[in-house]
């Protein structure tokens, strides 16, 4: 070796031994201290019809596992603090997309189990989805956490489910707080008269299973139904099915129409020239701010069931600190009523293993029924399952749109305004 | 008496939209045999076309619907040039499958770049305008369209039956070898041809933004129809497009309305089925 390649053979020795020193002075902690990790998997539709919602269920996913693996003591949630016997232990999240479809997300939740090897599945947005992703996780011995899909059949199973947890309301609860709606109108409204309803769905698990409640409360309330309308997902056009309500023309009207279709729902109604006199939405687009705020004064006084908006922000304080994480993740949109469900979900689930002390699935499916959960994020400020996995203490308030903000308008003692009945005819908008 | 003349009337004003996006893919099928199973997205990017402008430089789509044309003309000649010039004269699979993944990457580039928002453009010159004649309630944005779209319809049947540009496109359609013999160039032809296609889903595209939200799924149940009307026109035949559009929007409104909503599209397929069951090469196939 000569003189001169020898000196720059210890040129090149001394740079590898410095990019060697920076590398681990800048990853100093990961090396030092490997976390133990928990894989989640989760199953959203990030593409399809209903994309943008299930973009937002992520996110709130992320925002939760943001907030369980770093220190945040100013977020007033339980375990923000990061202390406890999950200190060691980091959340990893491997996202999948069902495209809102019941086979596609089937197929995930086995790749995610299967291959992923993830502790516990959260998703899916569609009940159509979370029917058989969760029969997968049950098979398996999977925990899977559900904010969001409305369907009562989903914790209506039988056998219950012991693996299956869902956070938010029913479509059976919110079908019977509807009527409820209607009869307070009845009473509270002069000349209001509604008697007859007409129900508009998609046809899917979510949409036939809201009718079905709908149609139950509807005839327990004294009410009948007029017009029974299920519509394919995503069409080219709503004309027939607004046509068919027109010319039934019922008093009331309840909706399971998600994303896109509930725009253009409510364009075909203008286009129409007709509204009914009170319309009331399951989750739906009508809890969507981005819909409200595409829609513009079109989607005003049109009701709906909701379990959050940025309008409860005074009602549930600690909301605020995790909506500034959120909004960074779902580009500045706030929480609405489905995607708050899912960082519930998460937050709920670590709560349990936290309590568990326990990696062990069925144990922390047992605690997840033995306690009650704090959920400062939630209405009722506490989560609790029933058998079969459904969350007892779910509430969602009725609210409805005027000048674009979610007004709450029942029950009655949480309302902060009078609702605008009838709905206004386009023409005198 | 009056709903069923409105119920026809949506149904029509429907089809002929469904007619033009037809015609764009009846065209390109004619002519070159080629399956484009991007034209559902083509109408999707022009929809986008339209709506940014809308948005960024508040040019109504009424007037856009010049530019989105013109991009989507352009769209097709690039797509022919970059894609489907290399799978002419080999297996018909190979066009076919090219033109999904297209599809495929034209509705994921779009989902990446303007994410699954729907948008809806507020403001417009139609807005959501209708007005009465007799008991009937007729929508502004879609007569506008329908009559948009026929006008376009005629005129690009005049192109291919009274020009000398048509008469060489009707040549190359039955023979390419012998047109080319005549002195035709055939390769101009094919770029044209999926160049105007492609316009033709573009005035679709570019004026529905008028009455309709935009997202990158929109295109799809529009792009089926379309393989629908032209199977059942008849594959090459611009007047079997445009009777196919209408017989499906009359079809899907009079089963949405008569029999039930959600039986709207079964009967537009169920249809479809009858007649390539009963006339395979379509109602004016030849």
């Amino acid at each position: 070796m000569t003189h001169r390649s020898s000196r720059l053979y210890h040129c090149l020795v001394f740079f590898a031994l410095l990019c060697m020193l920076i590398g681990f002075g800048l990853k100093a902690e990961p090396v030092m201290a490997a976390e133990k990790i928990i894989k989640i998997g989760t199953i959203f539709p990030l593409t399809g019809p209903v994309a943008l919602a299930g973009q937002r269920c992520q996110a709130a996913v992320e925002t939760a596992v943001e907030i369980l693996n770093n220190k945040h003591p100013n977020i007033k949630v339980p375990l923000a603090d990061k202390k406890g016997w999950l200190e060691g232990y980091k959340f990893v999240l491997v996202h999948t997309d069902s495209q809102g479809k019941p086979d596609v997300g089937k197929a995930e939740a086995e790749r995610l189990i299967n291959q992923e090897g993830v502790w516990a599945l959260i998703g899916s947005y569609n009940s159509s989805v979370s029917m058989p992703a969760s029969f997968v996780a049950e098979r398996a011995k999977k925990i899977f956490m559900c904010g969001a899909s409305s369907s009562a059949a989903l914790t209506q199973r039988k056998p219950a489910m012991n693996f299956f947890f869902r956070t938010a309301s029913t479509d059976e609860v919110e079908s019977i707080e509807f009527v409820d709606v209607l009869k307070w109108l009845n009473k509270s409204q002069k000349n209001a008269n509604i008697k007859t309803l007409g129900i508009i769905y998609e046809n899917s698990v979510f949409g036939k299973n809201a009718s079905e409640q709908a149609k139950k409360a509807a005839e327990a309330g004294g009410f009948s139904i007029v017009a029974d309308v299920p519509f394919t997902p995503g069409a080219t056009n709503l004309d027939s099915e607004v046509q068919t309500l027109k010319s039934k023309n019922p008093d009331a009207l309840f909706g399971a129409v998600l994303g896109a279709d509930y725009a253009l729902m409510v364009k075909t109604m203008k286009k129409m020239n007709w509204v009914p006199k009170v319309s009331l939405s399951y989750c739906s687009g009508y809890q969507d701010p981005v819909i409200a705020k595409q829609l513009g004064g079109d989607a005003d006084f049109f009701m709906g069931s909701t379990a959050y908006s940025p309008e409860f922000a005074g009602m549930m304080p600690a909301v605020a600190e995790v909506e500034k994480i959120f909004k960074t993740k779902s580009k500045g949109v706030p929480y609405d009523s489905d995607s708050i469900q899912e960082t519930i979900a998460m937050l709920v689930l670590a709560q349990a293993i936290e309590k568990a002390k326990s990696l062990d699935p069925e144990v922390v499916a047992k605690t997840l029924y033995a306690n009650t959960w704090l959920s400062p994020m939630s209405l009722s400020g506490e989560v609790a399952f029933a058998p079969g996995g459904q969350n007892k203490l779910a509430l969602s308030i009725v609210t409805q749109l005027q000048g674009g903000k979610y007004k709450k308008v029942f029950p009655t003692e949480k309302a902060d305004t009078k609702p605008v009945f009838p709905i206004k005819p386009w023409d005198k908008r | 008496m009056d709903t069923l003349l409105q119920v026809l009337l949506d149904g029509m004003l429907n089809g002929l939209v469904y007619a033009l996006v037809a015609a764009g893919l009846c065209l390109i099928w004619g002519v070159m045999d080629v399956i484009n199973f991007a034209h559902g997205e083509y109408l999707m990017i022009a929809m986008y076309v339209s709506y940014w402008l809308g948005f960024l430089a508040k040019v109504d789509p009424l007037l856009s619907v010049i530019a989105a044309a013109a991009f989507i003309f352009l769209l097709g000649v690039l797509t022919y040039k970059l894609i489907i010039r290399y799978t002419i004269g080999k297996s018909p699979l190979a066009a076919l499958l090219a033109t999904f993944g297209l599809a495929m990457f034209l509705k994921n580039f779009c989902l990446n770049r303007f994410s699954p928002n729907f948008l809806i453009l507020s403001d417009t010159w139609l807005g959501d305008k209708t007005f009465q004649a007799g008991g009937l309630i007729i929508p502004l944005p879609q007569l506008v369209a329908g009559v948009l779209s026929l006008a376009v319809i005629v005129l690009v049947y005049a192109l291919i039956n009274a020009t000398r540009f048509g008469w060489a496109v009707q040549a190359t359609a039955m023979d390419r070898d012998a047109a080319e013999l005549m002195g035709i160039n055939t390769e101009r032809i094919y770029i044209l041809i999926f160049g105007i296609g492609g316009a033709c889903v573009g005035v679709a595209g570019g004026i529905m933004p008028s009455y309709l939200a935009v997202h990158p799924e929109v295109g799809s149940l529009f792009g089926l129809i379309a393989f629908v009307c032209v199977a059942m026109g008849g594959f090459g035949s611009i007047p079997g497009a445009l009777l196919a559009g209408l017989l499906v929007g009359v079809t899907e409104a009079l089963a949405g309305f008569y029999i039930a909503p959600v039986f709207k599209y079964i009967a537009v397929f169920g249809l479809y089925l009858a007649v390539v069951f009963l006339r395979p090469k379509g109602i004016l196939g030849w």
